[in-house]
């Protein structure tokens, strides 16, 4: 036998005042951040400096402290002499394979696998993933992220999404894998193909933010300001262009908590764990296949192949082609690969723009190959559209702002 | 055997399905993130128990993907024993997601987890009292903690299906 | 039904009846309104010390006779 909604109420109402004897309940600090922290007026101030607090302790914490004050110098004055020093058969294939450049003063030039290739796993790219884990973990443990769902719900409804769509794409920034799968919790195929689209093209990961943040400090704001537009102005578009509805926000706001320290290490761990599962192999593997083709010439014959695309629409060198290659492989890498070639500022923002935007990882293409094809083959589509024509827009930003 | 935990987003199941089995499942401070499920298993009284960990649900009745999730696996586990977890700072709303796991038929044991929590807000539930009107073994516990998980775990055997009537009649009396 | 105002749940409407029972929100439940977001944004509610988080199209089938 089975109750209406109303019977079964009734019933625990009568059950509940047989058994459960309530005290004088008092409003408690942690109701009233609760409070404050959902409230537009106070909760956007706070969701903005929270967001930014997340950000300048990514930088510091990853970038200046572990990777420049540590790992630089382990690798640099150390690690790759040593290398070089040692390697046998120095101008031969698979020194270049291995160690890379014989005359490369730092880890970012020589391209190693050895070199270069543990670099940027170990030295750059696993303290940003670890303090980004841990920061998300913690705000997570807290229960912050539904507020911040409900504060996002009426702009993210503007490009076919509702709040709760937040947690992919701060999931997506640690890395684009479990952002893909996170899609699973949004309710129609439109919503999730809206974000699988957003994710694979503009949110950056937190191995590329990691590299960014070590090698072109000084352009992250602009760049990261080019993808939130493209993010909002792609999404946009999508909303008028697919079929579908967007339902509606129906949630629990949970109360906050403390966090549970053995459940934070256990789940910074776990991530970090299939970080090392996937990405170290994916870096040092990637570091081979560019110098191998590079030893081929086929990086070299493309660039010039493509010389047009690269030169007159996007306004970039033609070098840059061997970092795109890359980028099918890991982004971290191909960013770092970036960094060496000679530009100017405008090029560089355009290049590593052009990275972030232009393919999903392999990693994460094998993650949306497996939520569907018929989805992947139009979210690779919309990505083709995107990247010409927002990276004409940039050259075309540059042309008018007179820098490129 | 098998024993399924269900429960509210947010009731500490995932820590008591680790306290019970020893296998670590990643607790998250809000819904959905547990699309996948994790499974372990523990002994009662020398027999093999498997658990499993459903995603959090409010009711029987999906009002989203991830509830949805829940139901279908219960609705494949239909021997299992249901071990419906509850905050018991917020009876009434997990004795609802209870009632109805009762009304399908399924065996169920009530965990009034985060016992402290209610303590705390000077909620008071006569558990015996609770157990005698649902008919259904009922026990306090801290999953935090570890508090009541072992007499949890006594308890699995003692679960057997019951009509949801007998309730009514028991509470009217 | 305005900010932090209380009202009592009256009806609600269709197919959302038995979605929000079971977190809570019914016929005869005190509720208060903590937020309303700007621009048509979701609301959040507070029934038997939980809070919810609505859809301005869903808040909108639940009716609440407001007290004074």
């Amino acid at each position: 036998m089975s109750l209406t909604v109303d019977e079964r109420w009734d019933l625990i109402d009568s059950i509940a005042k047989k058994t459960i004897t309530y005290g004088r309940y008092k409003e408690t600090l942690k109701d009233v951040i609760g409070e404050l922290t959902v409230k537009p007026m106070t909760g956007i101030p706070i969701a903005i400096t929270t967001m930014y607090a997340f950000w300048s302790i990514f930088g510091s914490f990853a970038g200046t402290l572990f990777t420049d004050g540590f790992f630089v110098k382990l690798f640099d004055e150390h690690w790759l002499p040593w290398m070089q020093a040692h390697f046998p058969g120095a101008g031969g294939w698979l020194y270049y394979i291995i160690v890379g450049d014989p005359a490369a003063d730092n880890c970012f030039e020589a391209f190693g696998m050895l070199t270069s290739g543990i670099f940027v796993a170990i030295g750059v790219v696993l303290p940003a993933i670890f303090i980004f884990y841990l920061m998300l973990t913690l705000l997570e443990d807290v229960g912050y992220l539904p507020r911040l769902a409900v504060l996002v719900d009426t702009v993210l409804h503007k490009i076919g999404l509702h709040g709760y769509a937040i947690v992919p794409t701060i999931l997506a920034l640690g890395c684009n894998v479990p952002g893909v799968t996170a899609t699973r919790i949004l309710e129609t195929r439109k919503e999730r193909f809206v974000m699988m689209t957003l994710l694979a093209i503009f949110v950056p990961c937190g191995a590329q933010l990691g590299i960014m943040e070590e090698v072109v400090p000084e352009s992250m704001g602009l760049i990261i300001l080019y993808l939130i537009i493209g993010y909002f102005i792609t999404g946009l578009v999508l909303n008028k262009i697919i079929p579908g509805i967007s339902p509606e926000i129906l949630m629990d706001v949970p109360p906050y908590q403390k966090p549970l320290l053995s459940n934070v290490i256990l789940k910074v761990w776990v991530r970090m764990k299939s970080f090392f599962k996937t990405a170290i192999p994916f870096v040092l593997l990637g570091c081979v296949i560019v110098n191998v083709l590079y030893l081929a010439g086929f990086i070299q014959w493309l660039g010039s192949t493509f010389s047009p695309v690269f030169v007159t629409w996007f306004g970039v060198p033609e070098a840059t082609a061997g970092p795109l290659v890359a980028a099918f492989l890991r982004k971290d890498l191909a960013v770092a690969q970036l960094s060496v070639i000679e530009m100017s500022a405008y090029q560089m923002v355009t290049a590593v723009v052009l990275v972030s935007i232009y393919f999903p990882c392999l990693a994460t293409f094998m993650m949306l190959l497996k939520e569907g094809w018929k989805e992947l083959l139009g979210s690779l589509a919309v990505l083709i559209s995107v990247v010409f024509l927002y990276g004409g827009l940039l050259h075309l930003i540059g042309i008018l702002a007179g820098v490129a | 055997m098998r024993v399924l935990l269900m429960g509210h987003p947010n009731v500490g199941k995932s820590v008591v399905f680790n306290r019970l089995t020893g296998v670590d499942v990643i607790a998250s401070n809000y819904p959905g993130t547990t699309v996948e499920y994790a499974q372990g298993s523990t002994r009662v009284e020398g027999e093999d128990v498997t658990v499993i960990d459903v995603p959090g649900t409010f009711s029987l009745e999906p009002k989203d993907s991830a509830e949805k999730v829940a139901v279908e696996m219960l609705e494949q586990e239909r021997g299992a024993v249901v071990i419906s977890v509850i905050d018991s700072s917020k009876v009434e709303r997990g004795l609802y997601l209870t009632l109805e796991l009762i009304e399908r038929g399924y065996p169920v044991i009530l965990a009034l987890n985060m016992w402290d929590i209610a303590k705390d807000k000077m909620i008071d539930i006569d558990v015996k009292k609770l157990s005698r009107i649902m008919g259904i073994p009922v026990v306090s516990t801290i999953a935090i903690s570890g508090d009541g998980i072992r007499k949890l775990a006594s308890l699995i055997k003692e679960a057997k299906p019951i009509k949801v009537d007998e309730i009514v009649e028991r509470v009217g009396s | 039904m305005e900010y932090d105002e209380m009202g009592t749940v009256k009806r609600i409407e269709g197919e959302l009846r038995e979605k929000v029972a079971g977190m809570g929100i019914r016929v005869g439940k005190k509720v208060r309104m903590i937020t309303k977001q700007p621009i048509k944004g979701p609301v959040v509610v507070v029934v038997d010390e939980a809070n919810t988080s609505l859809g301005l199209d869903i808040a909108g089938k639940i009716v609440v006779e407001m007290e004074r």
